[in-house]
């Protein structure tokens, strides 16, 4: 069914500083399901992402994106997290000088303005952060840490799933969660993800291995290879790059 | 108790003597909107006197700030810190002067000094020299400046969250003075000040 597209992708061509990365991905991705996209480094999976958040530096040469209904590429990043896209960052950004508390606090009461909604009570929202550190094992006293200055790898991931849950999104793209994480933090950080799934949300995990896979089964494994999604298919491919490697695709 | 001094348009000169054992703490506040001229001699003159300097200004438009802090230590097993930071919008322009003078038998001294801006447009400028006069032996003495622009990959990062293009600058320029406000010994005036920076911060970005 038509309405049950959340996003849709055609002919996307992208440039960072005239160099084409992404040389046209179609990708529609449909209400309650979990796609992979895989892909050897430099294909491209971290541009698609940028491009999907709406990073300035990247620039769309040709193509649309639909996000339920909008013309994506219309939008800045900020309406994109308000209209429910978000991005947990391969590289989350440290933050000196600004509390977790204070960056979620105008993060989640821009996301209310956006809807037409009065800030949140000082105490509701404490109520929430506190619930949602939980959800992630992340101690109390991270509130009152600069935004990722310090933290370690596991924590950094834990920071973005935390502030996934904080912010609700339909659709979840996750860039290279696993990288730099134990399995420990793994764990964490996929339960979370699967916890916070539903059937009215996507998710797009973008990996280079198999492990993440393991933990937050994809319902669509895809194949970026040099700016192109060379291949589709259910998550038995999974298994079958572990074993053939991306160049015998 | 901490001094704070909400500089007004026009010169300011200082000179401040800190006698053996004492402390002196003073906070310079310079508002959008004022053209100044900052002068300030510290002399740490006794044995275990200590003086921490912090200022803060913000300009955006065509304000010209100009600071010299002259740091004096003339006697051993002194401590002085400074701690400058401020932001440069429009067609203002920032000159920062500072010294430290430690004299030949002041030993044990410690001294820091540290000034960082931000420029908002290509018409600001700022000038930072930092400068380290040194006689004696055993000393442990720092300096260092910085000029730079708002971040663009911790603005990507914010707008990510919903946060807009201009609350994210607010709060980049907010956190980028903050220690130097939390100096600042009174929880009510540190708040009202805070605030009175929030809001010209927030003109500030509004025009950028």
């Amino acid at each position: 069914m038509a309405n049950d597209i959340l996003l849709k992708i055609e002919g996307l061509r992208a440039s960072v500083e005239d160099k084409e990365i992404l040389k046209g991905v179609d990708l529609t991705i449909r209400k309650g399901e979990i796609h992979a996209v895989m892909g050897p480094n430099g294909a491209g999976k971290s541009t698609l992402s940028a491009v999907l958040a709406g990073k300035p530096q990247f620039t769309v040469t040709a193509g649309t994106i639909e996000f339920m209904g909008q013309d994506l590429l219309a939008m800045s990043p900020e309406e994109r997290a308000w209209a429910g896209i978000f991005l947990s960052f391969q590289y989350p950004v440290e933050i000196p000088g600004v509390t977790i508390t204070n960056f979620m606090k105008t993060a989640v009461n821009a996301h209310r303005a956006g809807k037409g909604l009065e800030p949140l009570k000082a105490g509701d929202f404490l109520k929430l952060m506190r619930e949602k550190m939980a959800f992630v094992q992340m101690k109390p006293e991270f509130a009152k840490r600069e935004v990722n200055v310090g933290f370690s790898g596991g924590e950094k991931k834990r920071n973005e799933i935390f502030q996934m849950a904080m912010l609700d999104p339909t659709l979840a793209i996750l860039d290279e969660t696993d990288s730099g994480l134990d399995v420990d933090a793994l764990r964490i950080v996929a339960n979370g993800v699967n916890a916070l799934h539903t059937p009215e949300k996507a998710a797009i995990v973008i990996t280079h291995y198999q492990r993440l896979l393991d933990y937050i089964v994809p319902d669509v494994v895809h194949v970026l290879k040099d700016g192109r999604i060379v291949k589709t298919a259910g998550k038995e491919l999974v298994a079958e790059i572990e074993e053939k490697g991306y160049d015998n695709l | 108790m901490t001094e704070v001094m909400i500089v007004q348009d026009g010169q300011l000169l200082r000179s401040i003597d800190v006698q053996a054992g004492k402390r002196t703490d003073m906070v310079l506040l310079v508002m959008p909107g004022v053209s100044c001229d900052i002068k300030l001699d510290v002399r740490l003159v006794g044995e275990g006197a200590e003086a921490n300097v912090y200022g803060a200004y913000v300009c955006g438009g065509d304000e010209k700030v100009k600071i010299a802090v002259d740091m004096y230590h003339d006697v051993p097993h002194c401590n002085s810190r400074q701690l400058f930071k401020g932001i440069a919008g429009g067609v203002s322009k920032v000159d920062f002067y500072g010294k430290i003078i430690v004299a030949q038998d002041a030993q044990r001294t410690e001294a820091y000094q540290e000034n960082h801006n931000i420029l908002l447009t290509d018409g600001a400028k700022v000038d930072t020299k930092p400068q380290l006069e040194i006689y004696a032996d055993d000393v442990k003495c720092s300096h260092g400046a910085t000029i730079g622009r708002l971040n663009e990959e911790e603005q990507f990062y914010m707008r990510s969250r919903g946060i807009s293009l201009e609350d994210a600058k607010v709060l980049q320029m907010i956190s980028f003075i903050a220690p130097v406000l939390e100096n600042i010994e009174d929880h009510d005036e540190r708040e009202t000040i805070a605030a009175d920076f929030e809001n010209a911060i927030r003109n500030i970005v509004k025009q950028l």
